[in-house]
């Protein structure tokens, strides 16, 4: 499983939607401030029935299945990846879009544009050099061409925010996204075999039978092409993570919110875990991961074979939130024993929905060796608790 | 000035509080009528400006297209191919609420996820009223002003549409608005795949100019990039003299107010020419006397000023809706009906007043200060004056005369044509005291064999002429206000009759339903048409599509018709031979043009004219040019074939039916209706009934010149009772030695009744040559500057006379309340009292 914080962005449907809505009309600050929080956006629609689910584990066929899945409530095509050009100026970059389904049917078609499927991207570019942060949002109704998915040839895309493959399949694909004096311009090719999360590709995300999604990742692919930063052109290289993901699910009330880590290491291993926390700060037992071997062996990680702890803290000078500044994993089975660290400090995501998602990087051993890499990392729900 | 100078002065207006509250009501009819069109004006100004505001937003610039809106797959290339995100589309227009055919209601169809940065619709989202799901899902939902229910029923030809709420839009600005989302705009407008506009949001300078050059070089031809508010100024212009003339009507009524206090002031210190001689005897300067009597006026000016603006807001508030209602029947429509209360209006109704009054006190003061102390200034000594002044105003009179005709043919502006229209009727009114006397002179020689009480009517006339002479001044500019635009509203009536009938001339008219609000999108589909030319009983049919282009940054219309032989007899070339005009027409690179644009434009026959077509900018000639009164901006008839040419646009609005002859209209509607009616829903009206809505709405744009026209009438009848009453009240110690002759109460009814009623018929008959040449300026010069269009000139006999009667009959009013207190008075006492 991948992305939780897309997954509860998909849960949120409607919910998100009206926070757009308060956005779009007549924005109050009551709702600029504490308003535009996960949490607040949470108390909305949780919908779900009408919508396909994920029951059991299917047979995954492709292209095809690159392509959209309108039945079930929410998908999305996730990238991230860490670059860096000639000399060695590093930069992270995020591009996501979300497919969001309004109703289980499409309306009753009357205008082309009457439609059930919306889509959300975020964009976000980070400098690891000049420590900036870029983080971009829009959104888009999935009508009339302005955003949508087709399977072959390959293509989702929100305005020209895009992610083109070609006719057979999804690779080579060009994460196109600009705006701004922000552009990134990308090849990604494949490098390890398709990773299906969970059973089978079937990721399960609580006791409750069809509480879990559709799940398959691409780790490691390269990268190459051009990023740009006010007005300035780099060649970069680097490598790349893609995650698709489609669900119609709902959390735990006990959920609080989650940590999730995409690292790739040095010796050619991937690494997938996440954390979802209680209230109370203890760890879900859902909580896993998945350890993908230099030629794409895959082996599910428990989350009592984890031993991950965060270090320090970072607040927000910006809204406040309290993030964890530094995380220690330890994987005792694997000999790993790992410290992640930001790459900058501050990539926190303040747009519609509220998040840290940033490049990071990754210092360790394994066993007696010293070892290295980088990856992402997504935390969510840090707000200040709400006083009452 | 002492106080007690002070109580001297203002002791005569407070006893004669009659004279007072008139005087004080002609100064606020005259404030009240200038305020309350000022007034109007603005609140269309304001809603027109809510109204566009609503709906540009913050954009900057538009991307509009030509008859039938914007493609939408132009909006997905300029984001998804393009990359320009701060766009969004619009798709607007209005639609009557069922049962209520008038009042418009502004469709506002949007994509709230482009939405963030254009407009804040204000919709009520915070108590959770605001339900965008349902906006965008559900095809029956609407954000909607509070007062308009919790769903609302529109109607587009035969088609209604129930709108529930999904959310409230919150605020006066958004009256008469409904925001939907773009599909159910575009179902309810009937507008499938199409967009109004595609508004922009541009950077300023030199960057936004230089992103701008760029949308235009990608652009399809047939598609414009403007600026929103070059755009709405264009479009408020359109109005503009439609507005100059109201406040042009408005002035006219001030004018005769000003002649009002005139009269009023000079006539209240003639009355106390003992009292102020009296004063300068007691040591009170010239100064002083000046600034008392002006200060007087002025006194009378501010209550008057105070009422009018009473009087003009409650005025204005009706005559908001005369005139945004004019403006929705002819230029644009506005949805909101707001009357703002501008304090500059306000500002100006008072400046105006007041400044009219003092101008209006000024020689009546000057008279004051020069009268000799200790002396009585004699009314005998005032009126010697005035009889020398005679020739004196007579050159005043032909001086402004000369001067308005200069004005008029040396400048060809609106505005200048206003004032020399001023200057010319000002003339009139310097003229009318000589012209008085001149009457007296000759009536003398016919009264001579009359009795006594005839003659003695006829030369008091002349010998009061201080007073006589600006009463009959006042009298005689307000009829022939009445006068000139009455005939002017007559003559445009009839030949705008004239033009409709020849215009219309098919027997049927076909239009498919819900294009009644200058809908465009609705069209006649081509088995309709082709099953209309083979109906039995259908001899020629014309077609007819309306575009609109631009000329000079004006909107017109374009009219691309296929027109029957006895269609184009319809139109009456003013420029061109009929025969080689019509022939160069049917070649389609030739176009007709209406008058307004040939006279706006300076074009002539021969001339070329470039538009902007789907392929660019295309030059036509120019074959001939037709009257018409359907669009003061302008129209461009254009072969069908070529406009389909230039435009890429095959579609066909409407058509008109000629039938076989001896063919029973009625049964061939039905035919129609019968063979036609299940293809595609139609309206088919018969040629008369459209003549009869034309007419109607040229009715309802008069309505508030007629309006303006009464209150004129009105001040001029307060006008001639308070000056005509206090002339002859002033009069009761005459009375009263006439009376001690002999004379009975009876007579001297007689002899007032004679005096007014003559003073009235004189106001009456020099209104008439007066009038109609006000007419002829208002039609050969104001209606062509304002309009473009020529009208004829028509007079109704009835209306003269019409005038001629109010006129005597408002002085003969202005007689009874003297006679009445001459009769109760005993003479004894009348003398006694001097």
């Amino acid at each position: 499983m991948r992305r939780l914080y897309g997954w509860l962005v998909g849960l949120l449907g409607v919910a998100l939607l009206i926070s757009v809505a308060n956005q779009l009309f007549r924005p109050s600050p009551a709702h600029l401030t504490a308003g535009m929080t996960v949490g607040s956006a949470l108390g909305g629609n949780t919908e779900i029935t009408g919508y396909e689910r994920a029951y059991a584990p299917r047979p995954f066929a492709f292209p095809a299945d690159h392509g959209s899945h309108p039945t079930f409530r929410n998908e999305w095509w996730y990238v991230t990846g860490n670059l860096a050009d000639p000399t060695g100026r590093q930069f992270g970059y995020q591009l996501t879009l979300f497919r969001i389904a309004l109703a289980p049917q499409p309306p009753v078609s009357d205008s082309v544009w009457r439609t059930n499927q919306v889509y959300m991207g975020h964009f976000a570019l980070t400098d690891v050099a000049g420590a900036q942060h870029h983080a971009f949002e829009r959104f888009s109704r999935g009508a009339v061409g302005l955003a949508g998915v087709q399977a072959t040839p390959f293509r989702v895309w929100l305005d020209d925010w895009a992610l083109t493959g070609t006719e057979t399949g999804a690779f080579p694909l060009r994460v196109r996204a600009q705006q701004d004096s922000i552009a990134l311009d990308l090849i990604l090719n494949t490098t390890k075999p398709i990773v299906l999360q969970g059973d089978r590709g079937l990721s399960q995300k609580s006791a409750e039978p069809g509480n879990a999604s559709y799940y398959y990742s691409y780790t490691r692919l390269s990268a190459q092409g051009t990023v740009q930063v006010a007005e300035k052109t780099f060649q970069v290289t680097g490598t790349s993570w893609l995650d698709r993901e489609w669900s119609t699910s709902a959390l735990g009330p006990e959920q609080s919110g989650w940590d999730w880590f995409a690292l790739q290491l040095d010796d050619g291993r991937d690494l997938m875990l996440y954390r979802m926390r209680h209230k109370d700060g203890s760890a879900d037992p859902f909580s896993k991961g998945t350890l993908i071997t230099a030629d794409g062996q895959t082996r599910a990680l428990s989350w009592n074979e984890m031993d991950l702890q965060p270090l320090g803290e970072w607040v927000s000078p910006r809204t406040g939130d309290r993030y964890p500044a530094q995380w220690r994993l330890r994987l005792p089975a694997e000999s790993l024993d790992l410290t992640i660290t930001p790459k900058v400090v501050d990539q926190e995501m303040r747009l519609t929905v509220r998040y840290w998602e940033g490049a990071v990087a990754v210092t360790g051993r394994f066993g007696d060796q010293k070892i290295g890499g980088q990856g992402y990392l997504e935390m969510t729900r840090y707000e200040k608790p709400v006083r009452r | 000035m002492t106080p007690l100078l002070w109580r001297a002065l203002l002791r005569h207006p407070l006893h004669h509080p009659w004279q007072l509250g008139l005087s004080i009501l002609g100064i606020a009819l005259g404030v009240a009528v200038v305020l309350a069109v000022d007034l109007a004006n603005a609140s269309a100004r304001r809603s027109f400006d809510l109204t566009m505001g609503r709906i540009t937003g913050h954009a900057t610039h538009q991307i509009v297209g030509g008859s039938s809106g914007i493609p939408e797959t132009l909006y997905r290339a300029l984001r998804v191919e393009r990359g320009f995100r701060l766009a969004a589309p619009v798709v607007t227009g209005y639609l009557p609420q069922k049962g209520q055919p008038g009042q418009l209601l502004q469709i506002l169809g949007i994509d709230p996820f482009a939405e963030g940065p254009f407009r804040a619709a204000a919709a009520n989202t915070s108590d959770g009223s605001m339900n965008l799901s349902a906006l965008i899902q559900e095809p029956d939902t609407a954000l909607m002003p509070s007062t308009l229910g919790e769903q609302i029923t529109l109607q587009r030809g035969n088609q209604s549409f129930t709108l529930k709420r999904a959310g409230t839009l919150d605020g006066p600005e958004m009256e008469g608005l409904l925001i939907t989302d773009i599909s159910t705009a575009q179902v309810l407008l009937g507008l499938p795949g199409r967009l109004s506009h595609i508004d922009l949001i541009l950077p300023d300078g030199r960057a936004g100019a230089r992103i701008a050059d760029e949308l235009r070089a990608w652009l399809p031809g047939g598609f414009r990039l403007e600026n929103a508010q070059g755009r709405n100024q264009a479009t408020a212009d359109l109005s503009a003299a439609f507005s100059l003339n109201l406040t042009a009507m408005s002035l006219l009524a001030l004018v005769v107010g000003t002649f009002l206090i005139y009269n009023a002031t000079s006539f209240s210190v003639v009355q106390r020419r003992s009292l102020l001689g009296m004063l300068r005897a007691l040591g009170a300067t010239r100064g002083e006397l000046f600034v008392g009597v002006l200060g007087e006026a002025l006194l009378l000016g501010l209550a008057g000023v105070f009422l009018g603006g009473l009087l003009g807001l409650w005025l204005g508030s009706g005559l908001v809706n005369l005139v945004t209602r004019t403006i929705n029947d002819l230029y644009y429509t506005v949805s909101v009906r707001e009357f703002l209360i501008d304090p500059w209006s306000l500002l100006k109704g008072a400046a105006l007043g007041i400044s009219a009054t003092l101008a209006a006190a000024w020689l009546p003061a000057r008279e004051a200060a020069n009268a000799p102390p200790g002396a009585a200034l004699s009314r005998s000594y005032l009126e010697t004056r005035w009889q020398a002044a005679v020739p004196r105003l007579a050159l005043a009179g032909f001086t402004s005369l000369g001067g308005g005709s200069l004005i008029l043919t040396l400048s060809d502006s609106l505005v200048s044509g206003f004032i020399g229209l001023f200057l010319l009727i000002f003339g009139c009114a310097l003229l009318t005291p000589p012209t008085v006397v001149y009457v007296v002179r000759i009536n003398q020689s016919l009264v001579d064999r009359l009795n006594l009480l005839t003659r003695m009517a006829n030369r008091d006339v002349a010998r009061h002429l201080s007073r006589t002479g600006i009463a009959v001044a006042a009298l005689m500019v307000a009829f022939a206000t009445t006068v000139g635009v009455g005939v002017m509203v007559d003559s445009f009536r009839g030949g705008v009759a004239i033009w409709i009938k020849d215009l219309l001339s098919a027997d049927l008219y076909l239009a498919p339903t819900g294009t009644e609000g200058g809908n465009n999108a609705e069209v006649l589909q081509a088995v309709t048409l082709a099953a209309l030319r083979t109906t039995p009983g259908v001899a020629t049919v014309s077609t007819y599509r309306r575009a609109s282009a631009e000329l000079g940054g004006r909107p017109i219309q374009l009219i691309a018709a296929e027109l029957a032989p006895a269609a184009q007899a319809g139109y009456r070339l003013i420029a061109g031979d009929p025969a080689t005009a019509w022939h160069a027409f049917q070649t389609g690179e030739s176009v007709l043009i209406s008058e307004p644009l040939a006279y706006r434009q300076r074009l002539n026959v021969g001339n070329s004219l470039p538009l902007m077509t789907a392929d660019g900018l295309h030059e036509f000639a120019i074959a001939g040019i037709y009257l018409d009164y359907g669009s003061e901006h302008g129209r461009i008839l254009i072969q069908r074939s070529s406009y389909e040419r230039y435009w890429h646009d095959a579609d066909i609005g409407s058509a008109a039916v000629f039938a076989v002859v001896g063919e029973n209209l009625a049964t061939l509607r039905e035919r129609l209706q019968e063979r036609l009616g299940t293809l595609q829903p139609l309206m088919i009206r018969p040629n008369r009934d459209i003549q009869a809505r034309t007419l109607e709405i040229f009715d309802r744009t008069f309505t508030i010149t007629n309006v303006l026209r009464l209150l004129a009438i009105l001040v001029a009848v307060v006008g001639v009772l308070s000056a005509l009453s206090a002339l002859q009240l002033e009069r009761a110690r005459e009375f009263a030695v006439l009376r001690a002759t002999g004379m009975t109460p009876r007579e001297i009814g007689f002899l007032v009744s004679l005096q007014t009623g003559f003073m009235g018929a004189v106001a009456g008959l020099l209104a008439f040559p007066v009038g109609l040449l006000l007419a002829a300026v208002l039609i050969f010069v104001i209606n062509r500057r304002a309009f473009g269009w020529t009208l004829p000139y028509h007079v109704d006999p009835w209306l003269l006379l019409e005038t001629l009667a109010l006129a005597i009959i408002a002085a003969l009013l202005a007689g009874l309340y003297p006679i009445w207190r001459m009769a109760r008075t005993r003479p004894a006492d009348a003398l006694r009292a001097e």
